[in-house]
């Protein structure tokens, strides 16, 4: 187990490196946002190239990947374009945890919703309830998040209002009221809470179906065994048969599902948050790469890929433990 | 695996299934996969919708209504879907675009599924350092988000038709090359393929007569999946506003503008992201349909 771990851990750092080439290799095709300065006339040439050196926009791409590439072993992530004055860290550091907040909540709330809806639709595989769920799972994951996003911003927002008769129900999109910003803590909680609601619904509703499916077929995977027809041939209840013979085989599975959403979490979503207009990674690394922030968008990149890349590992590792017919050499 | 399928077929059911050729069980499998036959009747009503549409209603998608009277106006006889902000037809916009929309779909599907299957067969076939190399950089794109790159790659390239595909395509075959290569490893050690090698057959000749048909009908449902999957992405890709680009109209596109239409003109919004998400759940229910209907270990 040891040596498979070691092996593992050296095997991702070209996986890495190859990541880190491509990522850059795409992003060194957005043209450098220096070279329109060239046609202010009242822009020296000489400072527009000062400020092409300084950003490595004057080399190669490959050139720029060292340049760049030598600064972050040395712990520099470099500033960021897109906001002027601030460093590519800092612009990350500040998207972060309102992703994590959002993503965080859409993934608790995803599977506690899921999980017991996948373990009754296999239990009762093939009645009227397993239909249902199956149905709307696929609605979900055939649903394209911007429209259902929009589709409940007009429901919500414009349609339905507050007992005032002016104020929308739930609040169109940001993160907070402004002016609430020294509230007490609970009122800000309250507040905040509010701009939760639509984007959470709007991301459940589009993972529940995956993993309410996933779940399902975990569990109608163990309902099969031997094990369980020898519990129910010695008079176990159907309850204790599902709930502790089942179930805690069943669970195995969600170990690799959790493992591998945490990158997700991390990333965010550009496109519910664009909507809903919140300040996240994923519409932060947008922003960045398609003007030519590369510093920032290659952090953020980097950093999804290598979570990606470690939990997976994780996932593995975790799997071993808790399955131990699984062995790895 | 036609074998197989044949004989679980013949122990499974009464009916008698020897008349039935491969292809010919498999359909009969899927007649009776209910949401794969209620999702293979969204497709023929959107593909009808789309492609005799235009026969029936002949106004043209780009042609606008000058004057403010023209834009934004509400169902009527002469626009059964009203016009939109420049005062176009919404309907026949619906028609031009969804034929984009499908085509994006079916092209980018198609080509990702045959380089997955590629990248799939040499590396499961030739093992070694090759299997080594072609995986690893799998691996690294898959380990990639995706979506953040799609959108960079849309936005340098351009905005025709063609771009748009060649982004998805390129972001869209690694799973595929996974699942071939997993099939190919294990039907290479089969006694057919040993007796290809023994007659003297060409690698390529085995690979792409031997191996490449008994990947098909895997191949077939993931490219099913993956044409919804490819529409997503281009509506995806055309609401950020780097997609097909105006006056064509796709399914995506006509969303662009679309978040500031809420609060007088929502039924810009409504028609086409229906259209799309009739058109992904088809696709879903079919694929999935078509999983269950070449499984033969699956009782239908």
């Amino acid at each position: 187990m040891r040596d498979y771990i070691i092996r593992r851990v050296l095997g991702m750092i070209p996986l890495i490196l190859i990541v880190m080439i491509v990522s850059f290799g795409i992003f060194s095709l957005v043209p450098s946002p220096f070279a329109a300065l060239m046609e202010n006339p009242r822009i020296k040439k000489a400072d527009i190239q000062r400020l092409q050196h300084a950003w490595g926009f004057d080399l190669p791409w490959y050139l720029r990947f060292f340049k760049w590439f030598s600064g972050v072993i040395r712990g520099d992530w470099g500033p960021s374009l897109l906001y002027p004055g601030s460093m590519a860290r800092d612009v990350i550091a500040r998207a972060l945890p309102v992703t994590v907040r959002l993503m965080g909540i859409e993934f608790l709330v995803s599977l506690v919703i899921a999980l017991p809806i996948g373990i009754i639709s296999a239990v009762k595989q093939y009645s009227v309830t397993d239909y249902v769920v199956t149905v709307i799972s696929f609605l979900g994951m055939s649903m394209p998040s911007f429209w259902l996003g929009l589709m409940m911003m007009m429901l919500f927002s414009v349609v339905l209002k507050r007992p005032d008769g002016i104020t929308p129900l739930l609040p169109a999109g940001g993160i907070i009221t402004p002016g609430l910003e020294d509230a007490s803590f609970w009122v800000k909680f309250g507040d905040r809470a509010q701009y939760l609601v639509l984007p959470v619904f709007v991301l459940s509703f589009i993972s529940i179906g995956g993993y309410a499916r996933y779940m399902r077929s975990s569990m109608l995977e163990v309902i099969r065994q031997d094990y369980i027809r020898t519990a129910r041939a010695k008079g176990v209840p159907e309850r204790s048969v599902v709930n502790k013979h089942a179930l805690r085989n069943a669970m195995i599975p969600i170990v690799t599902l959790v493992a591998l959403s945490m990158p997700g979490i991390v990333g965010g979503a550009a496109i519910t948050e664009t909507i809903f207009n919140i300040p996240g990674m994923g519409r932060l690394i947008i922003a960045a790469e398609i003007k030519a922030d590369y510093p920032t968008a290659m952090i953020g990149l980097l950093l999804i890929s290598v979570l990606v890349i470690v939990f997976n590992l994780v996932a593995d590792i975790v799997y071993a433990w808790v399955d131990p017919r699984i062995k790895y050499s | 695996m036609a074998e197989k399928a044949m004989e679980a077929k013949k122990k499974g059911q009464k009916k008698s299934s020897e008349d039935y050729t491969y292809v010919g069980m498999v359909f009969h499998r899927l007649t009776r996969h209910k949401l794969a036959m209620v999702g293979a009747f969204m497709l023929i009503f959107i593909l009808l919708f789309v492609f005799v549409g235009p026969l029936v209603w002949r106004a043209n998608p780009n042609e606008q209504i000058e004057g403010l009277e023209g834009m934004f106006n509400v169902p009527s006889r002469a626009h059964p879907m009203g016009t939109d902000d420049y005062g176009r037809d919404v309907l026949a916009r619906m028609f031009f675009g969804g034929r984009i929309s499908l085509f994006i779909g079916f092209i980018s599907a198609i080509t990702s599924t045959l380089i997955g299957a590629l990248v799939g067969l040499v590396a499961g076939y030739y093992g070694g350092w090759a299997d080594d190399l072609l995986m690893r950089f799998t691996d690294a794109m898959l380990s990639i988000p995706t979506f953040p790159l799609l959108i960079a790659l849309a936005s340098v390239l351009g905005k025709g038709v063609w771009q748009i595909i060649l982004v998805i395509v390129i972001f869209g075959w690694m799973v595929d090359a996974r699942l071939v290569r997993g099939l190919v490893l294990s039907l290479k050690e089969q006694e057919y393929v040993e007796a290809a090698h023994a007659i003297g057959a060409s690698a390529n000749r085995i690979m792409w007569r031997h191996l490449f048909p008994n990947t098909l009908a895997v191949l077939i449902v993931s490219t099913t999946i993956g044409i919804g999957g490819a529409i997503i992405y281009e509506a995806s890709i055309s609401f950020l506003g780097f997609g097909v680009q105006a006056p064509f109209a796709s399914w995506g596109n006509m969303l662009q503008n679309a978040q500031q239409f809420i609060w007088n003109s929502p039924r810009l919004i409504i028609y086409p992201g229906l259209a799309i998400f009739m058109t992904v759940l088809g696709f879903n229910f079919f694929g999935d349909g078509l999983r269950d209907a070449i499984d033969p270990k699956l009782k239908l």
